[in-house]
């Protein structure tokens, strides 16, 4: 009854064409056509061990390089966290530095571990500390530790080179900053937000105008479509695209964010590097917005590989519209808007949730009330508003002072 | 039939925290690694064995690698298994 084509049922093979079984036998690698290919990516394309290396190579300098931000010799931050993404990314690096070829990188890693595994022991804690710092001194890179809950509740950023204090009550002096009734969706939006900014801040203090964090494309795609969730999309761009532009003298780069899980994990394995592990949390998928939308991407794309691309390639085409922008986010640097005639989709939804919690005053001709709620909705509304729509709703769950 | 079955990037932690198993198969059938898996459930997991396995084949987020080649181009939990074959199990879930 809803669907434009009546024959949809019969149309099957058009909109779900049967994908074609390879024939395993007899396979050569997809870009030399003559070795016998180790690794299938997006269930199609079967490469050897060499072009497959070469390829994942190329791809990372290519994204760095077609931007032309980078100048060399620019210090650039490089936030390590655990896991596959981050030990393939010091790999480019150190493979990138130690060229002696005109492709050779010509930047400065200063590599930092922003330290929050509060769901694990102390013991387990300092357990993974020393193991990242052997893993990043392995690579020949200076570690510098710092962290997250320290930074947040001090409001001060200690670097260390050489140890980190880590306290059992790290846990508790984080949700001391919050509001105890705040939800697990946005408690992770705050804790991202704070995560962003210590990493701003980090790179200020180290000098380096640069940070490249490790997100993979299932990394963005989440973040896309939670942003969208969250009301957050005019920063979709910023917060998803190759460069997040918000704060004017540092800009974050993602130079991973065309790779997806399986790509960096083979790259790993073939160059014999063992990624630091940790025990991850029992996360029940329904449990916030962030942790249901990736449980929803990562089933979808099990199905369709074409999944991720799609959304981080559509999420690519979104841009902020031509508005003048007032002022920044205090919490996140988002953009806030200059008031117009016509409303924008946050103005729009708060005209109506004002609309739906009145009365109709039947005394009043139609045109009465019209201009007395548009009198009590332009009077209610924020002109020194200092947040940006999202932000505005999670910002009072926050008890730090100077976000207040 | 003997075979080696290794665990990496966090997937060991379900296997008793040992990357590296030496494993003796009873030869009385054939093995597919279908059949392995639920054999590795049976014997070797120690904990959640919804981290491993998801309906009849590996949880998405492992990867499975046969003598160090991807088992997407080895027809998956259908592959027979041969002696002395190196089976490796990488866990992406875990960090990251």
């Amino acid at each position: 009854m809803c669907s434009l084509d009546d024959n949809f049922e019969n149309k099957e093979v058009k909109h779900f064409p049967k994908v074609e079984k390879i024939n395993l036998r007899d396979l050569k690698c997809n870009k030399c056509r003559e070795n016998i290919p180790v690794v299938l990516l997006r269930h199609k394309d079967a490469y050897c061990k060499e072009c497959f290396l070469a390829g994942a190579t190329h791809k990372f300098k290519a994204l760095l390089g077609k931007t032309k931000l980078i100048r060399p010799h620019d210090r650039v931050l490089i936030s390590y966290e655990v896991g596959h993404p981050s030990t393939a990314l010091l790999h480019f690096l150190r493979s990138g530095l130690d060229l002696n070829t005109p492709k050779q990188l010509r930047f400065e890693p200063v590599i930092v571990f922003l330290e929050d595994q509060w769901h694990l022991t102390v013991e387990e804690r300092i357990e993974i500390v020393e193991k990242v710092k052997k893993e990043i001194s392995w690579f020949k890179f200076q570690v510098n530790l710092v962290s997250f809950a320290d930074s947040v509740c001090n409001n001060n950023i200690v670097i260390s080179q050489m140890n980190l204090e880590l306290h059992e009550n790290n846990k508790e002096n984080i949700n001391s900053i919050l509001k105890k009734h705040i939800n697990r969706t946005n408690k992770k939006e705050v804790l991202n937000i704070l995560r962003r900014n210590i990493l701003i801040s980090i790179a200020k203090k180290l000098n380096c105008r640069y940070i490249i964090t490790p997100e993979l494309s299932v990394d963005i795609a989440t973040n896309l479509l939670t942003n969208i969730c969250l009301g957050k999309g005019s920063q979709v761009p910023d917060d998803t695209g190759f460069c997040d532009h918000r704060d004017k003298d540092v800009k974050i780069l993602r130079p991973l964010r065309t790779f997806d899980m399986k790509e960096v994990a083979f790259y790993n394995i073939f160059n014999n590097l063992t990624p630091v592990t940790v025990r991850q949390p029992d996360v029940h998928q329904y449990s916030s917005i962030q942790t249901l939308v990736n449980h929803f991407i990562t089933d979808l794309q099990d199905n369709y590989p074409a999944t991720v691309t799609t959304i981080v390639k559509t999420g690519d085409k979104l841009a902020s519209g031509d508005h003048i922008v007032r002022d920044k986010c205090k919490l996140c640097q988002g953009i806030i808007l200059e008031k117009t005639d016509e409303l924008n989709s946050e103005e729009s939804t708060k005209f109506s949730r004002l609309l739906s919690n009145e009365l109709i005053d039947h005394a009043l001709s139609r045109e009465d009330r019209y201009l007395k709620i548009k009198y009590k909705f332009d009077s209610c509304t924020d002109r020194n508003q200092r947040y940006c729509f999202s932000c505005s709703k999670i910002s009072e769950f926050i008890l730090l002072n100077d976000t207040n | 039939m003997k075979i080696t079955v290794e665990f990496g990037g966090g997937a060991e932690l379900l296997f008793d925290n040992k990357k590296h198993y030496d494993v003796e198969l009873p030869e009385n059938t054939e093995w597919t690694l279908g059949r392995l898996l639920f054999w590795l459930k049976d014997n070797l997991l120690k904990e959640r064995p919804e981290l491993f396995l998801q309906d009849n084949s590996v949880r998405p987020g492992i990867l499975v690698l046969i003598n160090d080649t991807d088992w997407e181009l080895m027809d998956t939990v259908k592959y027979e298994i041969q002696p002395n074959d190196s089976i490796l199990f990488i866990s992406t879930l875990h960090g990251g």
